[in-house]
């Protein structure tokens, strides 16, 4: 006979040490990114422009006292801090500050509908890509690559002159190229968790391939969705800010960073203050995005700090 | 004679690679009943991996069974609809893997993956179904099981990992269990610690159990019934104790040979078996093992002998113990 591994008799049990509750990955991602000054800062500006855009027309009607249409021909080119115009009034006349204001709605706005548009279908397209493999990965992926492989900015012009721009179809416009790399690197994450043992684990314990994907998949790789989706808000507001200033998305009267800037670009040896007060809206967000981006990353994955 | 809960028959299950079609499981057949524990050991790359995964219907791609049936009662897993075979998996047979390190997902509290298919199942509710899961881990032995419950993997050492692997596995009461190399990856005292657990859920349950191994030592404590694979074939199959005892086939036969034995003559060497082990994408002709058995004739390498009742109650597929030579002598 072989002698046996001794089996019998009382085994101890291991030790058990019990200390603080289990943090989750998100938690302790969390109290990573805290700890992050410039990554707070920088979300923090972030959420400052959100509120901005949501409550344009109550800041307006409290502080400026004015509507961003409201024409004043008898004082045009007003210096900033002049009297009723904190930021001086543009060369109608009207209030600088009133729309600025209104211009966070357009950037936020399609910055935002954007983002979560080309997140969906990137990390759908992604996720089907990488799960299944094979022949549906090839078409969806060389799709990817055919979309961009097409110089962007050509195609956002060919696009904003079909389709007659308005707030909506400009940010689908935007997302309908952005969606390709976001797909392309979730489908790349998607490739490596596949292949992890928990994932034949659960399919073995008998999940359907839409709760593979949809509940085991893709939270494992959901910090490559907001890591990007954030440094994706950045690059939206410069590149919707380009078309207004190609003329190609909102356009006057309606006031959007963008189009101030075409707008002002005219006086900029006399009223400089008109080109940098949209300049450094641009800046700022767009700086806060890609800073709360990284913020983000670090705190997700410290190892590529 | 106990009831037969699973069947398996003239399993083929073969990789198409570029270099080659990889004959990974070759015409495997075996049964087991009610409540035993059946032990299948071999070396890396003999199968034993792939018919457990063949059961289950999981082999990967480029693989693909391509003859042969298995039978849970009387239903042919190999002709169920993808949908019809996801009720089977973890419902009827569960499966235990071999590093517990890499098999629970790592974003997810334990407590809520091995209530996973009692959700998916039993389509129980999020909270009973916690609650019940929470139970079994009390049964496989985590101490504190409502405050574990809440904690992620990485917080499990090893051992716990895998009782909580055993425990998602039995949450739905299975007929079957199948463990393939569940303490591989474990050191040797947290090795004991889950094959006990093992047995006392065989017992308690009456759960089927497939032990898949490379470690002879396990079989022999745990397994009524041991199949030897090589190759992609079943080379010898037999109660554990008379395979161990008189070995049928020349490749159980050096197997034993090569291990330390607690009852072998202290002076007697270690005898490793010489040679490599085929390369499956160009297999031996005749006998697979027959390039590194010290026993061969020459119909080895020119005949495949078929597994036979060679002694009372084991089946070798060797032309040399069939002919009615004894290893043992």
């Amino acid at each position: 006979m072989i002698s046996p591994i001794p089996l019998e008799g009382e085994v101890a049990v291991e030790p058990v040490e019990r200390g603080r509750p289990g943090k989750s990955y998100w938690q302790e991602s969390w109290e990573r990114l805290r700890l992050n000054r410039l990554g707070i800062a920088a979300g923090l500006v972030l959420v400052f422009f959100i509120l901005v855009a949501i409550t344009s027309p109550i800041l307006a009607a409290l502080f400026t006292h004015t509507d961003y249409r409201t024409i004043d021909l008898a004082n045009t080119f007003a210096r900033p801090l002049s009297a009723g115009h904190i930021l001086g009034t543009d060369d109608l006349g009207r209030d600088e500050l009133t729309r600025l204001l209104f211009g966070a709605q357009v950037s936020m706005g399609i910055g935002f509908l954007s983002v979560f548009v080309a997140l969906t279908v990137g990390a759908t397209v992604g996720l089907v890509a990488g799960f299944y493999g094979g022949l549906i990965d090839g078409l969806l992926m060389r799709f990817v690559d055919m979309i961009l492989a097409i110089p962007a900015i050509f195609l956002f012009i060919l696009m904003a002159l079909l389709f007659k721009p308005n707030a909506i179809t400009l940010a689908l416009i935007i997302a309908s190229v952005g969606w390709g790399s976001i797909a392309r690197l979730v489908r790349g994450e998607v490739l490596s968790v596949r292949t992890r043992d928990f994932m034949v684990a659960t399919k073995a314990l008998g999940a359907s391939d839409l709760r593979l994907i949809g509940r085991h998949l893709l939270p494992n790789v959901l910090h490559v969705l907001i890591v990007y989706g954030s440094l994706y808000l950045g690059q939206v507001i410069l590149i919707e800010a380009a078309l207004d200033f190609l003329g190609l998305g909102i356009t006057p009267p309606t006031p959007s960073w963008g189009n101030m800037l075409t707008n002002s670009e005219t006086f900029f040896f006399h009223s400089s203050w008109l080109v940098v007060w949209p300049g450094i809206t641009i800046f700022l967000s767009v700086l806060a995005a890609n800073l709360f981006g990284n913020a983000l990353r670090d705190a997700f994955d410290p190892r590529l700090r | 004679m106990a009831k037969t809960v699973l069947a398996v028959h003239d399993l083929k299950t073969q990789f198409f690679t570029r270099e080659g079609v990889v004959k990974a499981v070759d015409g495997v057949s075996f049964e087991l009943d009610a409540g035993e524990t059946l032990g299948i050991v071999g070396e890396s790359g003999s199968g034993k991996s792939v018919t457990a995964l063949s059961i289950m219907r999981l082999v990967p791609r480029p693989g693909r069974i391509v003859n042969g049936y298995v039978k849970l009662k009387d239903q042919d897993l190999t002709k169920l609809t993808e949908a019809e075979m996801q009720e089977v998996r973890g419902e009827s047979i569960a499966m235990i893997f071999q590093d517990p390190m890499t098999s629970l997902n790592p974003v997810f509290r334990v407590g809520w993956q091995v209530a996973e298919p009692l959700v998916v199942h039993a389509e129980k509710k999020r909270p009973s179904a916690l609650r019940d899961g929470v139970a079994m881990l009390k049964k496989v032995g985590i101490p504190n099981p409502d405050q574990r419950a809440k904690d992620f993997p990485h917080q499990f050492s090893g051992g716990m990992r895998q009782r909580a692997m055993i425990a998602m596995g039995l949450t739905t009461m299975p007929s079957v269990l199948i463990a393939d190399e569940p303490t591989t990856a474990l050191d040797v005292t947290i090795q004991a610690q889950i094959l006990e657990l093992l047995r006392d859920v065989n017992r308690e349950f009456g759960t089927a159990t497939i032990l898949i191994t490379h470690n002879l030592g396990v079989v022999a404590g745990m397994c009524q019934r041991v199949l030897v694979m090589y190759a992609g074939r079943i080379v010898e199959s037999g109660p554990t104790e008379d395979v161990f005892a008189h070995p049928q086939h020349p490749y159980t036969w050096s197997l034993l040979k090569s291990i330390p034995r607690l009852d072998a003559d202290r002076h007697e060497p270690l005898r490793p078996i010489s040679g490599i082990p085929p390369d499956l994408l160009d297999v031996p002709p005749g006998c697979a093992f027959h390039p590194r058995c010290t026993f061969r004739v020459d119909r080895c390498s020119r005949d495949v002998p078929q597994l036979q009742r060679v002694g009372e109650t084991q089946l070798a597929a060797c032309w040399v113990t069939q002919a009615g030579t004894n290893l043992n002598a």
